[in-house]
């Protein structure tokens, strides 16, 4: 329903859509975490001013940032690749330019007590599956698994009905949801949605195709400089954190430590370049949103993305 | 009950006073000693304001007075106020009912009654019409049936042809005279207009303004059988005079 | 009758289609993407090539609305009933009943999700307390503005307050009631649909679907279906007014 809010308010026209000079506006799709850890130590080292960027974040829960992206209202945007493919589907011209996970960080998490051992056994139960209506994966694991006699509910943002009900199933990011449920002394057990062999790149950095085309050297800075900042931000989470922590009075310090532990074996490539995708990858996640029936077309895989250098 | 013989209304020593808005005290009863023969049709007449339709609310019961007792002999009574005053949504049959509704009677019971009424006034033929097709006569009539339909003793009417043309009002006056003979009835009638108390009252009682009290209890010197002639009758204007005179006092006291 | 209607919705329905004419126009000169705002046309199309599940959703959603006002029909007029019973009652707890009127209905349907758990039950309580004030604050007004004269009638005849409320005030509060009834259903359909994005089901789960999967054209077009069910019930309650008050006020043809 925010993001009803946050497209309506788009709609209407919205009073800080004038450029700001040279600052380059970044639109998160949620609150200040390790999901965003590299964005704030690439600015916490000056890697963007290194490179000649000004960048200011914009954003948070709800935004519709694949919308803003597409009418040019903000340079840079987060978004996962499935969210891409739809939208070039639909006609937007968004292209991705780095991957923040390289394996996709999202779950469904139950109690450990029903001693369910796999995904299709979790899915074949009875019970509540509490996820966000449309989300893509979510039809992929029916249409693979079925869902049995599960009674599909609405997921608002709040593990409160996860802790108080032993048969409910919710989605979650694993570096959220699981830890502060451990933390609340429940016994979370979770199913990476990746294991199912959906596994699309998640908290991608998308701009619109016209500024890769025009202005790709840019680009190629901002890669280079939020490369930068992801690299020291998984040597050494610690300083970013505590810049994140009082941005997001929701989670504390040891909440922060936690999920960067986490994520960090699904955002690293050792010895590779952090942030770089490949075009295998792109056309196996449109030929399964294809087969799914929520893209019409698959488009060639180069143009859903690119490795700016 | 004490009251005597044939006595229908009796009133001692009433006083009433109301609160006004501002916190003040006024006053609209001054000490008023009143008694109505049973039968007997009394105008109640006085300038706007003079407390006539409160001495009525009074006697019907509807109000207490600060001072002083009302007496009544028991009789089955009845009210028509200054508007019909119908309830829109039943039809003039429905409407004319609703007392013998409210007494308990049951549907076999009261529809013979209603029509009668309904006939009585003249309205037999409206009487599946609702209030808003009716005329303001139409809908006078049907509030007199209403009032009529439970066979009251005694009728308490409100300036009830007030807000009618002169036409109406006239034909309603007869109407209403020859209903007060036929069920004998005991009839006390508030009004402002001099020619209206005159030609309808036996008795009429003309009242000062607030705080009111009664500046002249008058019996009407005009034979029994009155008809629309006799309000070109020298005699009728003399009357006319005498209630006059008396208002006129009363207004300027 | 058949021309009265015409008259009553032709104007309406040119300016609809002069509307959705112009932009269809305007949004395919000015090349907006389909992202931001869907041309009418792609609108449609999505209205009727998903005819099936948004017909579905619809009729989920009507039958929470439904129940909502019947519950919020209900105890509002038992609420003004009580309200109008003395002054100390309404000075005591009128306040309370405003209360329903201001709550943000997206702040409480979470709340309403976990004391009524998923699926309709919670979402015919949101329908529910969005829609029950403008019920209470119009029948309370008509309850409060009965003719002292025939509240007086009654009781020269003695009538109990039983009979008083059934023959007298409640059908005098009935044009009231039916004009609080009137916003009720309109603020029904709001508060069905947010009470689905919580607890689901619908087509407030239709819409967020949609919305997740960057289907804009859907989702103007779950609104559409939504917006019909507004309309049919606004229809529905200016009917049952005309249909209810039709002896009330002189019609054309009455004489005088």
């Amino acid at each position: 329903m925010r993001r009803i809010l946050a497209a309506a308010l788009l709609v209407l026209g919205c009073a800080s859509c004038a450029k700001h000079d040279e600052k380059l506006q970044l639109a998160l799709n949620w609150k200040p975490e390790p999901e965003f850890g590299g964005i704030f130590e690439a600015e916490r080292l000056g890697a963007f001013a290194k490179h000649g960027l000004a960048v200011e974040r914009t954003g948070g829960p709800g935004a519709p940032v694949v919308q803003m992206v597409t009418a040019k209202q903000v340079p840079f945007g987060i978004a996962s690749a499935d969210e891409v493919v739809l939208a070039r589907d639909r006609g937007s011209d968004v292209v991705a330019v780095f991957a923040t996970y390289q394996t996709n960080p999202q779950g469904l998490m139950t109690h450990a007590a029903r001693k369910l051992d796999t995904l299709e056994a979790l899915l074949h139960s009875p019970g509540t599956l509490a996820v966000e209506p449309g989300l893509p994966y979510v039809k992929f694991l029916e249409q693979r698994y079925g869902f049995g006699a599960l009674n599909v509910v609405p997921y608002s943002y709040s593990i409160a009905p996860f802790l108080t009900d032993p048969t409910l199933t919710q989605q979650v990011f694993v570096t959220a949801e699981p830890i502060a449920a451990r933390r609340a002394h429940a016994d979370p057990q979770v199913f990476l949605v990746a294991e199912s062999g959906y596994d699309p790149y998640t908290a991608v950095v998308i701009v619109h195709g016209d500024m890769l085309r025009n202005d790709g050297a840019r680009v190629a800075s901002f890669v280079a400089a939020l490369r930068e900042g992801w690299r020291s931000y998984l040597d050494d989470p610690g300083p970013a954190n505590a810049v994140m922590a009082p941005l997001n009075p929701e989670m504390d310090a040891d909440a922060f430590r936690l999920a960067a532990e986490a994520q960090k074996p699904l955002i690293d490539v050792p010895g590779g370049a952090l942030g770089e995708m490949t075009a295998e990858r792109w056309a196996e996640l449109a030929g399964q949103l294809q087969r799914l029936g929520l893209v019409k077309d698959v488009q060639p895989a180069a143009s859903y993305f690119a490795n700016p250098r | 009950m004490q009251l005597s013989g044939n006595e229908a209304i009796a009133l001692e020593g009433v006083h009433r006073t109301f609160r006004s808005e501002a916190g003040g005290e006024v006053p609209a009863l001054a000490g008023i000693d009143l008694a109505v023969a049973r039968g007997d049709f009394v105008a109640l007449l006085g300038p706007s304001g003079s407390g006539k339709s409160t001495l009525l609310r009074l006697v019907a019961g509807l109000d207490q007075p600060q001072r002083g007792v009302v007496r009544r002999d028991g009789s089955r009574l009845a009210m028509v106020f200054q508007d019909a005053h119908l309830l829109p949504w039943r039809d003039v049959l429905a409407n004319v009912s609703l007392p013998l509704e409210l007494l308990g009677r049951d549907a076999a019971t009261r529809r013979p009654l209603a029509e009668a009424a309904v006939a009585r006034v003249g309205l037999a033929d409206a009487a599946r019409r609702y209030p808003a097709e009716l005329s303001g006569g139409m809908r006078m009539r049907a509030s007199l049936a209403r009032a009529l339909v439970t066979e009251p003793r005694l009728l308490l009417l409100d300036e009830p042809f007030a807000a009618l043309d002169e036409l109406t009002r006239m034909s309603l006056d007869d109407e209403l005279r020859r209903l007060w003979r036929e069920a004998g009835l005991t009839v006390l009638f508030v009004t402002h207009s001099i020619a209206e108390a005159a030609y309808l009252a036996e008795r009429v009682v003309v009242l000062s303004r607030r705080p009111a009290r009664i500046v002249l209890d008058h019996r009407v010197a005009l034979p029994a059988e009155r008809s629309a002639a006799l309000r070109a009758e020298p005699a009728f204007a003399r009357e006319v005079g005498v209630l006059q005179d008396a208002l006129r006092a009363g207004a300027a006291a | 009758m058949t021309g009265d209607l015409w008259r009553r919705a032709a104007p309406p329905l040119v300016t609809f289609v002069l509307g959705v004419a112009l932009a269809e126009l305007l949004i395919r000169a000015l090349d907006v993407s389909p992202l931001i705002l869907p041309r009418p046309s792609a609108v449609w199309s999505a209205a009727t090539s998903e005819a099936g599940p948004l017909l579905a959703a619809l009729a989920a959603t009507a039958r929470s609305v439904l129940a909502g006002l019947l519950l919020s029909s209900s105890v509002g007029v038992a609420a003004a009933v009580a309200l109008a019973a003395s002054p100390w009652m309404k000075r005591a707890f009128y306040p309370y009943a405003i209360f329903f009127q201001i709550v943000p209905i997206v702040a409480i349907a979470p709340l309403l999700v976990i004391w009524f758990g998923y699926g309709p039950r919670a979402v015919v309580a949101a329908a529910a307390v969005v829609s029950v004030f403008p019920v209470i604050a119009n029948t309370l007004a008509g309850l409060l503005s009965v003719d002292p004269n025939l509240a007086d009638l009654f009781r020269l005849h003695g009538a109990s307050r039983t009979a008083t409320l059934w023959k007298l005030r409640l059908p005098w509060a009935l044009p009231y009631l039916l004009t609080g009834l009137r916003i009720a259903a309109g603020l029904a359909v709001i508060g069905a649909i947010v009470g689905e994005f919580v607890g689901g089901g619908g087509l407030g789960v239709v819409v967020l679907g949609a919305m997740r999967q960057q289907r804009t054209d859907l989702v103007f077009a779950a609104i559409g279906y939504a917006s019909l069910l507004g309309l049919a019930l606004f229809a529905a309650v200016g009917l049952a007014s005309r249909l209810a008050l039709r002896h009330w006020h002189a019609s054309e043809g009455g004489e005088r």
